[in-house]
């Protein structure tokens, strides 16, 4: 078995007592950044790559990678304690997490996301391991147009995600997209939306709209309901999920594993689906699809299994063809780079000490993270007595750090105030903030992907149909438009009904 | 004596003011850290070359030098930033091909001039862009190339990092020089370009040496030529599209450090000679080089200014030529 050997080579490597210190300064100082809102893995391993220069290249890249796993821990617990997102990810464990924390229930759907994690850590971990090579070749398997029709995909699931009107899900993905056309149009190099503000040029950030429409707006909502904002804590009976709850977890973190593994393969943006693929798929099949979005155990499970599976994956397009799938992974090759390792294929054959070592790495990780922050459970929802006089302008000030240290500008803390104005209106009017992140985040790709592949077949539509995968994914699609489509043609017929009789 | 202590005092007065007034002068500067600013994302090549040579630079002046990012609008709020910032030493940053040469002649407007309100310290890097195909044409030269696109007009794509890039560039440069018809495809970012060109969806790609190197050592992309006059010490045995039929075929990617207009003549000197020091070490050029990346001849602030002012011309012509101007 090549495998056995390739993994006891790994773990030789990064079970050395130099590299597991790494491994543990990474993964706490990655925790960390994650759980200050704002303040993400790109921001914090750019500032420590000079650092790297002077240690071996393998221990580098294992600190790296360990901050870079830890911050998606990290980031879910802000998303279920104060509504934050600091991650694309962590999105969707707003959702019901922070729902779970108001009901009292915070120690559950802490204990849950560290246990989806690791447990979906652990298994992509050992996909990596055993099929890196070949799942490269699949996602090499999609182009333009593959990815196109799987965004499709992802904005129709997006309407399904809401849990209000549908027309309101269906404005809020168009304002999505809308948003997602401001900046450079990829064809043409002509400047969109921008107004003459040079800071538009590259499109608004990810991070400033989710900050502003989840955390921003979710304080200025509280500010609201003057000195009776409500304790969460108080309520807080047990800080470990029932026997109940884990009955009900363990197969959306399967699911969640399964959808996140498959799409962290995808280089052009994959992962970015990888939560709320597993939302929305949960939704479909779950017994309990009435309690989403009102504080369902499985709405968490879910997609942190998945967020952080499709986090482990995303390293095989890195560690196989050198393409990175996000920021991160840029900043990856370059830490690579400055050691002097191309990142492609070769790394796997002329360095497998570093290639295995890295792998064996993040399990320990994951691991190391899921020790670490059972125990700090108890500790986080401590931080929910703080008066919260007292930890609203702290969260503020902290948001408006990790958003100015995006790209060191503070246009974008303005930017991130007027989202929070915004995501108050939807508050207001009930309308769902996600639908439109999603909307915001598919949009530029979905229509860069269109373009790409329409100029490539010179014009031609049917090639979305051509390309079995491509095909398959238009198909879902429509079934899932009919699904949804269904009760309501059904709900109406019999309104007309009623009004005849 | 009275009147010896009084002229020492005013002596000393001057002294002082002049100190004050000139803060930059001689062993007074650098008195503070010294922000390095880079107009793109950290982790691309001038991210990282930046942050090579930022503590060779603390080391021997004394002061930390804190590499900064301020990407966005293609470079130009960086650069605009470092033009803008008072010409105190104390802010300096990278300028690279498009800040200084593509985008004033690609977009509508650029907020600064790259020649009046830069003082341009020292060329850092530059970076041949090589000629890459995927493996599956039958093409094992530029001459095979031409012919083979000749006899299929529009049939053949080029991909590149994004419109207006010295991959888009030498790509309608190619075209024209040899008359033959490709279609452009745009990406962004030149990862997902490298992906479909691995993939076979899209034919040829101008990239950039560092970037194209690992899979061409790997044997999944074909290299054909280099766009310098030079042949690449990265890649010796590869001809230059010079060589390969198309006279006078020169493109590089380069960036250097520069500072706003203005700056003190001995900073400008002291800045610009440790910035070379730091680049000949052997230890920076041994990690610049395994990244195909290579110093260069341009060797004073002087050369290096009109260097700027050259290949602005240069890119002026080429974006009016290919029509890649957006409006």
């Amino acid at each position: 078995m090549e495998i056995i050997s390739n993994l006891a080579l790994g773990f030789g490597v990064a079970l050395s007592p130099f590299n597991l210190l790494m491994c543990l300064i990474g993964v706490i100082l990655g925790t960390l950044i994650g759980v200050l809102p704002g303040v993400g893995p790109v921001a914090t391993i750019a500032m420590l790559l000079p650092i790297t220069f002077n240690l071996n290249p393998i221990a580098a890249l294992i600190m790296l990678a360990g901050i870079y796993y830890g911050a998606q821990y990290g980031g879910s617990t802000t998303a279920i304690l104060v509504n934050l997102p600091g991650e694309s990810s962590s999105v969707v464990t707003c959702l019901d997490g922070y729902q779970m924390a108001r009901r009292g229930r915070a120690g559950p759907a802490l204990a849950t996301a560290a246990l989806g994690s690791f447990f979906a850590g652990c298994v992509a971990t050992l996909i990596v391991a055993m099929f890196a090579p070949p799942l490269a070749e699949v996602a090499l398997k999609f182009g333009p147009s593959e990815y196109f029709s799987l965004m499709v995909l992802g904005l129709v699931a997006a309407v399904v995600l809401a849990h209000g009107s549908l027309i309101k899900a269906i404005c809020m993905v168009l304002l999505g997209l809308m948003l997602g056309l401001v900046g450079t149009d990829v064809n043409s190099g002509v400047l969109r939306f921008a107004f003459g503000i040079s800071e538009l040029a590259d499109g608004i950030g990810f991070v400033t709209v989710a900050m502003g429409m989840f955390g921003l707006a979710e304080i200025i909502a509280n500010l609201e309901h003057k000195g009776a904002r409500e304790v969460f804590t108080g309520k807080v009976k047990h800080l470990w999920p029932t026997r109940d709850d884990f009955k009900r977890i363990w197969a959306p973190i399967l699911r969640g594993t399964f959808l996140g593994s498959a799409l962290g393969i995808l280089p052009g943006g994959g992962a970015l689906l990888a939560s709320f693929g597993a939302y929305t798929l949960e939704k479909k099949v779950s017994k309990n699809s009435a309690e989403f979005g009102k504080g369902a155990i499985e709405g968490v499970a879910a997609p942190e299994a998945a967020n952080n599976a499709g986090a482990q994956t995303s390293f095989i397009p890195l560690l196989t063809l050198g393409i990175p799938s996000n920021a991160v992974m840029a900043l990856m090759i370059g830490a690579m780079m400055i050691q002097g390792i191309a990142p492609g294929p070769q790394v796997m054959t002329e360095r497998p000490q570093l290639f295995w070592g890295m792998i064996a790495s993040m399990w320990i990780g994951n691991l190391m993270l899921v020790v670490l922050n059972l125990p700090l459970i108890g500790m986080w929802i401590k931080l929910l007595t703080v008066p919260y006089r007292i930890l609203y302008p702290s969260i503020l000030v902290f948001m408006c750090i990790g958003v100015f240290s995006l790209s060191n500008n503070p246009f974008d803390c303005l930017l991130m105030a007027a989202f929070g104005l915004l995501g108050y209106v939807c508050v207001k009017l009930e309308c769902e903030p996600a639908p439109m992140i999603l909307g915001f985040i598919l949009g530029p790709l979905m229509e860069e992907n269109l373009r790409r592949a329409m100029l490539l077949s010179r014009g031609d539509p049917l090639v979305f149909f051509q390309k079995p995968i491509s095909a398959s994914f238009l198909i879902v699609s429509i079934i899932l438009l009919v699904i949804i489509a269904l009760p309501n043609i059904r709900k109406r017929r019999e309104e007309v009904f009623v009004e005849e009789t | 004596m009275q009147a010896w202590l009084a002229a020492g005092r005013r002596l000393a007065a001057l002294a002082v003011l002049a100190a004050a007034a000139l803060p930059a002068f001689g062993q007074a500067w650098p008195a503070k850290p010294v922000r390095v600013v880079v107009p793109y994302p950290p982790g691309g090549p001038v991210d990282i070359s930046a942050r090579l040579l930022a503590p060779r630079l603390q080391a021997t002046l004394g002061q930390p030098f804190l590499v900064e990012n301020k990407p966005g609008a293609g470079g130009n709020i960086g650069a605009d930033f470092v033009a803008k910032s008072a010409p105190d030493g104390y802010t300096i940053g990278m300028g690279a091909i498009a800040t200084h040469a593509i985008n004033p002649a690609l977009m509508a407007s650029v907020p600064y001039d790259p020649i009046r309100d830069f003082r341009h310290l020292a060329l850092v890097v530059q970076v041949p862009n090589v000629l890459v195909m995927n493996t599956e044409l039958p093409v094992r030269s530029v001459a095979e190339l031409v012919a083979y696109a000749k006899a299929r007009p529009g049939k053949l794509d080029f991909a590149s990092g994004s419109t207006g890039s010295t991959g888009h560039l030498a790509g309608e440069l190619f075209k024209q020089m040899t008359g033959t018809f490709m279609v452009h495809i745009p990406y962004k970012g030149a990862p997902p370009a490298v992906a479909d060109l691995l993939a076979g969806r899209v034919h040829l790609m101008f990239d950039n040496l560092a970037s194209a190197l690992p899979n061409v050592r790997a044997g999944k992309l074909r290299a054909l030529a280099v766009t310098t006059l030079k042949r690449s010490a990265s890649l010796p045995e590869l001809p230059t599209l010079d060589e390969s039929g198309l006279k006078g075929f020169d493109m590089t990617t380069w960036w250097g450090l520069m500072g706003p207009a203005g700056m003190s003549a001995d900073v400008v000197q002291r800045l610009s000679a440790e910035i070379l020091a730091a680049m000949d070490a052997p230890e920076v050029r041994e990690r610049l080089r395994a990244m195909g990346m290579e110093g260069s001849a341009v060797r004073t602030p002087e050369q290096f200014t009109a260097f700027v002012d050259a290949e602005r011309r240069l890119y002026a012509k080429l974006v009016k030529q290919s029509g890649a101007k957006p409006d």
